[in-house]
Parts: C-alpha cells; sequence; structure tokens
C-alpha cells in the first residue's frame, strides 16, 4: 500500500523529467548544438547525481509550507500536481513543479484547515519573480561577455562554436544537477514527513531515507526525460527566440547559476559570513528563469524576434498551473476522505489525538518497505548500468559501420 | 594556344580538387555535427563558390572546342572584360574567409566584389556596343559568336555577385 502512494509521487517525477528538466538542455538542443539522446543521458545522469547529493536543502521550505502528516494526503498532493503538470506538457508549455507542488500544498492546507504560512509562501513567491528577472539580467550580461570575446579574439567560428558545444555539455550538466538538487524536494519533499527508511549501505557510500526517495525520484525524473521531455524543449529552444549557439549557452548557464544560487547551503553561508543576509533556501521555477532569461536576451537584441504569442501562453500557464492544482487537490482530497475513507491528514493541531498514520509507517517501513525499496533501487541501477553499456556498444558499432562506409566511398571515388 | 591548354589543364585540375574539398567538407560537417546552425548555409556557400570554378571550366571548354575568331582591335576590350570578371571572383574570396573568423568584415570585403561586378557590366555593354554598332565588316553570326562569348566570361561575375547576395545575408545572421 505504501509503495502506491509512491507512485503518484513518482508520476510527479515523471512530469518534472519532461517538463522542468527540458528546459536545461532546452537551448541547446533546439539550437541543433546537442543531440536530444546526448541531452537526455546527461540531464538524466546529473539530475539523479544532484537530487541525491544536495537535494536536502529545498525540501525544508515546503515542508514549512504546509507538512503533510499523512500518506494519503501526500499521494493526492503529488497525484494532482502531476495530472497539472502532464497537461501543461500535453500543450508544450513550460511550467514548474514549484507552482503545481506549491498550489497543490496550499489546496491541501484549504481541505484540512491548516493555515498556510504566508511568510513561507511570500518568500516563495518572491523568488518567482526575483528568479527571472536575475535570471535576465545574469544572460544580458553573459551575452554580452561571449559576443565581446567572440569579437575581439578574431577565433575562427568552427573552433568557437566546438567551445560552445562542450560549455553546453558542461552547463548543461551543472543545471540538471543544480534542478536535482534544487527541485526534486517538489517531488519527494511531500513524502519526506511521512516516510522513515533504514539507512541503505550500498557498500561504498550509506544513503538516507530522504536520499533514498530523492533517488527513486530522480530515477522517475529521468524516464520523464528520455520519454516526454522533447515537446518542451522544443517551446523553449525554438518557439520563443530563434536562439544562436552562444545566446543558448548564455541561457543555460544563467539558469544553472540561478538554481545553484538558490540551492546552495554553502554558498548562503558564505554570504552570511561576509554579513550580508542569507540566500533564501526556495525551490525556484526553472521554467521562470529560464523564459527570463530567454527573455533578457531576446529584449536586448531588440524585441524584434521574440514570438509574444507564445510567451503570453506561456504566462497564462504560469497562472493557471497553482491555481489548477490546488482546486484539484482540493476536490480530490475531498474523494480521498468521503469515498475511499483514506486519511489525508489532519489540522496540525489536532494530530496528537488523531491516530498517526505517520509514526505506523515509520515502524512498518523499517522492515518491509526498507527491503523493497533496497532490491528496487539495486534493480534500477543493475538495469541501468547494462543499458549504459549497451547503449555505448551499439554507438560503437554504428561509428565503426559508418567509418567502413566511409573509406569504401572515398576509396572508389578517387 | 599552348598556354592556353596548360591553363585549361589547370582549371581542369583544380575544379576537380574544388569538388572532391565539396564532398569531404560536407561530409565532415554532418558526421562531426560541425556548425550544426550554419551548415545549410555553409554548404550552399561552398556549392555557389563551386558553381564559379565549373562555370570558368565549361566556359574555357566551349572556347577551346569553337576557337573563336577575335578581331585584334577587340583583344584589349576583352582581356580587360576577363580580369575585371576574374576580380570579382577572386574579391569574394577573402570575404569568405572573414565571415568565419570577422564576419562583421564580410559586408565591407563584399563592396568590392559588387564593384568588380558592376565595372564587368558596363565593359560587356560598351564592348557588345563596339561589336555590333561599329564593326560593320563582320556578319552577323560573327557577331552573335563573340557576343556568346562576352556572356561567358561576363558569367563568372554573375555567379560571383549571387555567391556575394548569400555571404552577405549569412554573415548579418550571424552577425546579429
Amino acid at each position: 500500500m505504501i509503495l502506491f502512494f509512491l507512485t503518484s509521487g513518482l508520476f510527479l517525477g515523471w512530469s518534472l523529467g519532461a517538463n522542468d528538466a527540458s528546459h536545461i538542455f532546452g537551448s541547446a538542443v533546439g539550437s541543433k548544438m546537442v543531440t536530444f539522446r546526448k541531452a537526455a543521458v546527461i540531464a538524466s545522469v546529473f539530475f539523479i547525481l544532484g537530487a541525491v547529493i544536495q537535494g536536502s536543502g529545498t525540501s525544508h521550505t515546503l515542508d514549512k509550507l504546509g507538512s503533510v502528516n499523512a500518506i494519503g494526503g501526500s499521494f493526492t498532493l503529488a497525484l494532482a500536481a502531476a495530472v497539472t503538470i502532464y497537461m501543461m506538457t500535453k500543450f508544450a508549455l513550460p511550467i514548474s513543479t514549484t507552482q503545481a507542488i506549491v498550489g497543490a500544498i496550499i489546496g491541501w492546507n484549504f481541505f484540512t484547515g491548516n493555515h498556510t504560512d504566508s511568510k513561507t509562501l511570500e518568500k516563495i513567491v518572491s523568488a518567482w519573480i526575483a528568479g527571472p528577472v536575475i535570471g535576465a539580467v545574469f544572460a544580458v550580461l553573459l551575452y554580452i561577455a561571449v559576443k565581446k570575446f567572440k569579437n575581439s579574439s578574431r577565433i575562427h567560428l568552427i573552433r568557437f562554436e566546438s567551445y560552445i558545444k562542450t560549455g553546453l555539455i558542461l552547463v548543461g550538466a551543472f543545471g540538471a544537477y543544480s534542478l536535482g538538487a534544487n527541485n526534486i524536494a517538489n517531488v519527494m519533499g511531500v513524502f519526506v514527513p511521512a516516510f522513515h527508511l533504514a539507512d541503505l549501505d550500498l557498500g561504498i557510500f550509506t544513503l538516507s531515507s530522504n536520499q533514498q526517495l530523492f533517488l527513486l525520484g530522480g530515477l522517475a525524473c529521468a524516464s520523464g526525460i528520455i520519454t516526454y521531455s522533447w515537446k518542451v524543449m522544443n517551446t523553449i529552444g525554438n518557439n520563443i527566440l530563434e536562439l544562436s549557439s552562444e545566446a543558448a549557452l548564455v541561457v543555460v548557464l544563467a539558469q544553472s547559476l540561478v538554481l545553484f544560487i538558490f540551492s546552495s547551503t554553502t554558498l548562503s553561508n558564505l554570504i552570511v559570513k561576509t554579513g550580508l543576509p542569507p540566500i533564501p533556501m526556495v525551490p525556484v521555477s526553472s521554467s521562470q528563469v529560464i523564459v527570463g532569461c530567454i527573455l533578457g536576451i531576446g529584449l536586448y537584441k531588440g524585441a524584434r524576434n521574440i514570438n509574444f504569442k507564445v510567451l503570453g501562453e506561456i504566462g497564462l500557464g504560469w497562472i493557471i498551473s497553482p491555481v489548477a492544482s490546488g482546486l484539484l487537490t482540493f476536490f480530490l482530497l475531498f474523494f480521498m476522505k468521503n469515498i475511499f475513507g483514506i486519511n489525508v491528514g489532519t489540522k496540525t493541531g489536532e494530530l496528537t489525538g488523531a491516530p498517526d498514520l505517520t509514526s505506523n509507517l515509520t515502524m512498518y517501513g523499517q522492515n518491509d518497505v526498507s527491503g523493497i525499496i533496497k532490491y528496487l533501487l539495486m534493480g534500477l541501477l543493475i538495469f541501468g548500468t547494462i543499458g549504459i553499456i549497451f547503449y555505448i556498444l551499439l554507438e560503437n558499432k554504428k561509428r565503426r559501420e559508418m567509418q567502413r562506409s566511409e573509406e569504401k566511398f572515398w576509396k572508389n571515388m578517387k | 594556344m599552348d598556354a592556353f591548354q596548360r591553363h585549361l589543364q589547370k582549371v581542369d585540375y583544380l575544379e576537380n580538387n574544388a569538388d572532391r574539398l565539396q564532398r569531404e567538407i560536407e561530409n565532415e560537417m554532418i558526421t562531426h555535427s560541425i556548425l550544426p546552425q550554419h551548415r545549410s548555409e555553409v554548404s550552399t556557400l561552398i556549392d555557389e563558390l563551386d558553381e564559379i570554378i565549373d562555370a570558368l571550366k565549361s566556359s574555357l571548354n566551349e572556347i577551346n572546342i569553337e576557337m573563336p575568331d577575335i578581331p585584334s582591335s577587340l583583344n584589349k576590350n576583352l582581356i580587360s572584360l576577363a580580369e575585371t570578371s576574374i576580380n570579382a571572383a577572386e574579391e569574394l574570396i577573402p570575404a569568405a574567409r572573414a565571415y568565419f573568423k570577422a564576419p562583421f568584415t564580410v559586408r565591407e570585403k563584399l563592396l568590392k566584389v559588387y564593384y568588380f561586378e558592376s565595372e564587368t557590366d558596363k565593359l560587356s555593354f560598351s564592348t557588345k556596343k563596339i561589336i555590333f554598332q561599329d564593326m560593320n565588316e563582320l556578319d552577323l553570326a560573327h557577331k552573335a559568336h563573340l557576343r556568346y562569348i562576352i556572356h561567358h566570361i561576363e558569367n563568372v561575375s554573375d555567379l560571383a555577385q549571387k555567391a556575394a547576395d548569400l555571404l552577405s545575408g549569412m554573415a548579418i545572421k550571424i552577425v546579429m
């Protein structure tokens, strides 16, 4: 049953992969600098790494907004957010999982009568505004610097593009890592209070309960990237503004920097040491940041080539998604509670009197679920490794065949 | 005549070399995914440049076969016409090179191509006028043949202008 509840989180993870993760490589794939297949593999691997290594930073912020205290509530919340994102992805609109999940948590708060922490909500929403603005400023500054370097160095176009290509892959990997670190909380954050799994010892390293959840979420995201992110990548890369190769690099770099700034506790601590206020650890909307970056470059270039119709649709999607997600959560919670009789959560004050489902899960989880998840993760890791080896072998075979046919062609030409 | 044959052989060799290079470049660009955003334009540019040397080779072959009887009074005009037309094509090379290293200088370099093309037009017009209005001793077939040869020479600068137009658009796109 507990694993069934987790499926909605995995569905949400898949949606995040299909929508949010496509923002990272959208400009690179759209500008044809990186192939979709290569982008999907790199984004998947680094997203998982970011989620597992650095993923816990922002999950606390969502806990503060509304700590979902029943697994049924987490399930419904994740399902509502996932459906919202899936619908937006179907229309190829880049929205953010953050928007959908925040809407869903507020919907849960309304249903259970919990108070929405306005201060945290304010912090999150202000980051939604600050994110794209900072992204646009970063993008314009970086774009000017790259253009200046290109013109003054008189570097050969082919060499320059090859540097850009390498840069896109490196920065894309960094972006995927940052996105994993920043946004995995949206997928698995709601399950954090309800799940307490035993530490998983993999020999070389040990995964804590949260890390196991984040790894599962990361794997779900990876499947979303590989199977369904193409559509949104196209919107990001081509439909808003036709991006040149250097603009593509700048967009990914600026977005990665913004995501990194809002998820790095180390950077925040460093800033505090210098006497400045700390950076809020908020799950930033990657879609808003990337659209902000593209818009910044478009405006710098004179705004003539910006497709304002697509931009309007995206803006509308940003307003609709938290509202739709909140409403959907509210109705789904109603059905779950009254028709299926599932405990979807209680008002925080009432929690002591009500049967505590999370503690049951803790006990239950220690014994059976940890074992299942352990074997599931091991299986997925083995399957993934075999898949990667098979892919490399297949690519090598293709390259060899191509080389042979090339040699034959040039031999006959002479 | 020996010199003409020697030049013809050289052009033939260069044309074959250009064809081979064109295929190699296109091949490399696809297999190593070089300049994915500009690939089709660069391929078209190479095609246009190759067309110039193709046209040169076919024109020289026609001249070789037809052996036009050129009155000595026209020697100076035709040499000048050929030199100007070839200059237009030659000025394309630095502009095409600049596209890869300093695209903002391309249009400036292309001005020379346009200048020589316009000069070729003027020279061709004046030469044809001399042939048809001043050289009454030539019969109409002879005059038509000479005009045909002039068209062949003029064609080189026209093709250079076509490539220059393409290059100019490519340069704007890359600078923006």
